[in-house]
């Protein structure tokens, strides 16, 4: 006999009516849910998300049926993959029931769900339903027994995950009560196809007919209005982010990480500067709230939230949706609380991890904008005298102007002033420029350039603050006025290609200024004497040592530059011991986000934690590649009790001792 | 209500000074120029005042010098000040504090101004004789070193800061002037829709010689950095070496191992 089952088995074909009824009103239900939530997206500003398609959509599929993002962390990302990949395998068995029973066998006669066929989707079927069930079981004991550290739950949990169990136990008591009286005894070779269902199958095993008849029209009912009070679920419980979710994977922002909304400063109808309130965030900001599955990943990276700090990027995002769905006209920033705004280093860990695509960062800097350009707002009055000190002098130092070029006093440098022929700008930025620590780190950068004969050339004290801190703590007026200006002298000088020392100087000449009008080539140090080391232009001579390193997040994450840094100095005879937080997955060093200027007044330091972290790897050596993370990490050893156990330096000292004479 | 402030553009302090080719003041090469502080707080108090009395005064904000003076300008009318007066001088730096009062004084005397705002003094020249000279030409109640400031009904009440950390409290019926001193108030940051409104407030230049009648009283003589008298000695090594040094050095330069 061949392998098939009949569909509609003891329900009988005259359900097909009743059954179709709630389903479209399920759907209904389910679309109406959703139309209810356009509105509360709608009240955000326009935001252009459809470009380049294609890839939007490849980017989709990848996210969506590839669990791409969601198993980038596998506990528990591979039991929610590995549960919606059976899930998912379900509803197309239902969906191909559906198109034999309703569709090509009554009205072409076509009936395919026999023979091998049926076979194989009867193994299929069953076994993605275990996997289900098995994976839901995983999940629910880690949310309800294990209850990892900051998970938050919620009604929607218990309705969603009893859901979910009760539609899938259900299936296996209907397959099984069908089996009991069709297969089970009578077609053991078809039985074997569905494991699952065999052993649920022996709970019905010796009932009456008419009792078993009935147990299963009570179970297959029961277990067709749950899978419709599923749909109709779905916009209102976290079951959204099935919808959600994926569309935020078509809706990613394509352009550079951590590009930033260029403000229009010549719009003099401009009223509003940063977000004051929900309408002031594009509809992408609030949409992101309901992407969001509270899933924690963003929490559990946070270095302000690992802190003691009132900053959970997932509760801030939350949040958002909360006002714009409840109170849209509230004061955002007061709302959300100041202190939670400026606690943000803006180090990106978040959003790099998040599985449903939310951008968190630039939601913090709309807000801090308004803080700033509106309300004249500061997170101390240290951080203003900085400002205030970009301002008059060029560097948050408030050191004379004047005096920026004098590190390179007897080196090999030629001030473009003096109209020398260089190979590269050499863009120092104020640490490089004024720091007494990272001043070495400049002398020891030009060493490395002499050693391969590139003729370096700086802007001496023509070259001001490029303007990073500022444009993160939300001063957009003060980052384009100082960049105006160090454009137009780079631009004035005819410079061929830039290379910075800081990865903040970096990301900002190479991402930011580009909407201001430079369009060169800019490189971090690290590419640079990479490409120099590869070109043979300079050699080396390797010296062993044992080092861990740290991504600095403006490289890391920001510029995904993991590798090159690495490789450098292993060729210098490093020998490398990891950090459990590394590459993009680094924990910052507390001083991005214009937080190198702001004394961090609240919960532990976030630079001692990261020394901490880089002296249980047991190396003697702390490897960075950016002044804020040396200077923060030079203070972290001392002030976290590590001096003696680890030192920090630079990538460029490690290089420059081991260049070949 | 007509309020003004006066304020004078300065030198950064962390400036490197080097004395212009006359030796009579600083050279402007290589000097960063700010707001001086204490001008600040008297635009601070001036904007508030207006904020208090509902908008209703008109915060007039002059100053005294050459082109780059308009940066200065700028920010007390992005701080809130209505309108400006620019007293062009290249030269304000050769005039003597009376002559800088005349100017002042000479303009303000049509104006009819009820309430006088200045610093308690110049960062960089520092006489602290500008604000008392003004009041003393216009004929007007004046007082100094402002710590605590209020307004109510034609009267100022006016906190000073006196000798060793006391206060002392006055009251001025305006027109008044005050000069304002450290821990009066925190100066605002302009906020952007204010720096754009301030490019459309009126700055009105007037030359200095429509204003300048008065001979000056003092003369500055020479500008110079202080004469190096000796210098400090970092000794380093053992102690046992250092104590011996130190001796050394005591009998050999001072009196008091004699």
């Amino acid at each position: 006999m061949e392998a098939t089952r009949e569909i509609y088995w003891n329900v009988g074909h005259g359900v097909v009516w009743g059954m179709y009824l709630f389903a479209f009103l399920a759907m209904g239900i389910c679309a109406w849910g959703f139309w209810k939530r356009l509105p509360v997206y709608r009240q955000g500003k326009p935001l252009s998300r459809l470009d380049r398609l294609p890839e939007r959509i490849v980017l989709m599929v990848k996210g969506m049926l590839g669990q791409s993002r969601v198993l980038r962390v596998l506990d528990p990302g591979a039991l929610h993959a590995l549960f919606f990949w059976s899930f998912g395998l379900l509803f197309i068995g239902t969906l191909l029931i559906m198109a034999q029973a309703d569709v090509t066998a009554p009205l072409l006669g076509v009936v395919f769900l026999k023979g091998a066929f049926y076979g194989l989707f009867s193994i299929v079927l069953d076994l993605a339903g275990v996997v289900a069930l098995l994976m839901l079981g995983g999940l629910m004991v880690r949310r309800f027994l294990v209850k990892p550290e900051g998970l938050q739950t919620i009604r929607d949990d218990y309705v969603v995950q009893g859901l979910l169990f009760a539609i899938i136990l259900t299936g296996f008591f209907a397959e099984g009560a069908r089996m009991a009286a069709t297969e089970i005894g009578i077609n053991p070779e078809l039985a074997r196809l569905s494991p699952g269902g065999l052993i649920f199958g022996q709970l019905f095993v010796g009932m009456t007919p008419a009792a078993l008849s009935l147990a299963h029209k009570v179970i297959w009912w029961l277990h067709f209005f749950l899978a419709m009070g599923f749909i109709a679920a779905i916009p209102f419980t976290k079951l959204r982010h099935i919808f959600t979710t994926s569309a935020n994977y078509l809706l990613a922002d394509l352009g550079p990480k951590g590009a930033l909304a260029t403000i229009d400063l010549e719009d003099e109808s401009a009223e509003q500067f940063g977000a004051a309130s929900v309408k002031d965030l594009t509809w992408k900001d609030i949409f992101d709230a309901d992407a969001c599955t509270s899933c924690k990943r963003c929490q559990d990276r946070c270095p302000a939230y690992a802190t003691e700090k009132p900053l959970s990027p997932m509760k801030l995002v939350q949040q958002i949706g909360e006002i714009a769905r409840e109170t849209p006209e509230a004061n955002l920033c007061q709302s959300v609380g100041e202190e939670v705004l400026w606690a943000c280093t803006t180090c990106r860990a978040c959003q790099e991890i998040c599985p449903a695509g939310v951008e968190h960062v630039n939601k913090i800097l709309e807000m801090r904008r308004n803080l700033t350009l509106m309300e004249g707002g500061f997170p101390g009055d240290e951080v203003r005298t900085a400002i205030g000190n970009i301002e008059v002098n060029g560097n948050p130092f408030g050191l004379a102007y004047a005096g920026r070029g004098d590190w390179a006093a007897g080196l090999d440098v030629s001030v473009m002033q003096s109209g020398a022929e260089v190979d590269i700008l050499y863009f120092v930025g104020c640490y490089a420029s004024f720091d007494k620590r990272n001043r070495e780190i400049a002398g020891n950068f030009i060493k490395i350039c002499a050693a391969a004969g590139v003729r370096v050339g700086i802007l001496g004290k023509e070259e001001k603050c490029c303007g990073e801190p500022a444009r993160k703590l939300g001063n957009e007026y003060l980052y384009q006025m100082t960049a105006a200006e160090n454009i137009e002298l780079i631009k004035g000088y005819g410079v061929k290609k830039i290379v910075t020392t800081c990865p903040h100087c970096f990301n900002t000449l190479a991402r930011d200024y580009r909407d201001l009008g430079l369009d060169l080539p800019v490189e971090h140090y690290s590419t640079y004497i990479g490409a120099l080391m590869e070109q043979g232009r300079l050699k080396l001579t390797a010296e062993s040592f044992e080092f861990t390193y740290h991504d600095s997040c403006y490289l890391g994450r920001y510029m995904d530059i993991i590798d090159e840094p690495r490789r450098i100095l292993k060729q210098a005879g490093g020998a490398i011991t990891e950090m459990a937080r590394s590459g993009l997955e680094s924990f910052c060093c507390s001083a991005g986000g214009g937080r190198i200027f702001a004394e961090e007044k609240i919960g532990s330091r976030i630079n001692v934690a990261r020394v901490h972290m880089a002296r249980d790897t047991g190396a003697p050596l702390l490897v960075s590649n950016c002044p804020f993370c040396l200077t923060m990490f030079e203070d972290g050893i001392k002030t976290g009790g590590v001096e003696g156990e680890i030192r920090v330096r630079d990538l460029a000292e490690i290089v420059a001792e081991r260049i070949s004479r | 209500m007509k309020i003004l402030v006066c304020i004078k553009q300065v030198p950064d302090l962390e400036s490197r000074f080097k004395p212009d080719p006359n030796g009579v003041w600083f050279s402007d090469t290589d000097l960063a120029f700010r707001m001086n502080e204490y001008d600040e707080y008297a635009v601070e108090q001036a904007v508030r005042l207006k904020e208090q009395l509902g908008d209703a005064p008109e915060v007039t904000v002059l100053s005294i010098g050459p082109d780059r003076v308009v940066e200065a300008i700028k920010k007390a009318l992005a701080m809130g000040c209505d309108r400006a007066v620019h007293v062009q001088d290249p030269a304000v730096h050769l005039k003597d504090p009376w002559q800088v009062a005349s100017i002042i004084a000479a303009y303000a005397k049509e104006q009819g101004f009820d309430l006088i705002l200045t610093g308690m003094q110049s960062q960089d020249r520092g006489s602290a004789q500008v604000g008392v000279t003004v009041a003393e030409q216009l004929g007007i109640p004046c007082a100094t070193t402002l710590v605590g400031f209020s307004y109510q009904d034609a009267t100022v009440t006016a906190k000073r800061e006196l000798e060793g950390g006391v206060k002392g409290v006055v009251k001025l019926k305006t027109p008044a002037l005050v000069t304002c001193q450290l821990g009066l108030n925190t100066p605002r940051y302009p906020t952007l829709p204010n720096i754009m409104k301030a490019k459309k407030k009126e700055i009105c230049a007037v030359a200095v010689a429509q204003l300048l009648k008065a001979e000056p009283l003092a003369q500055t003589v020479s500008f110079h950095p202080p004469a190096k008298k000796g210098s400090g000695l970092v000794l380093e090594g053992d102690v046992c070496d250092l104590v011996n040094k130190v001796i050394g050095i005591l009998k050999e330069k001072t009196a008091v191992l004699r």
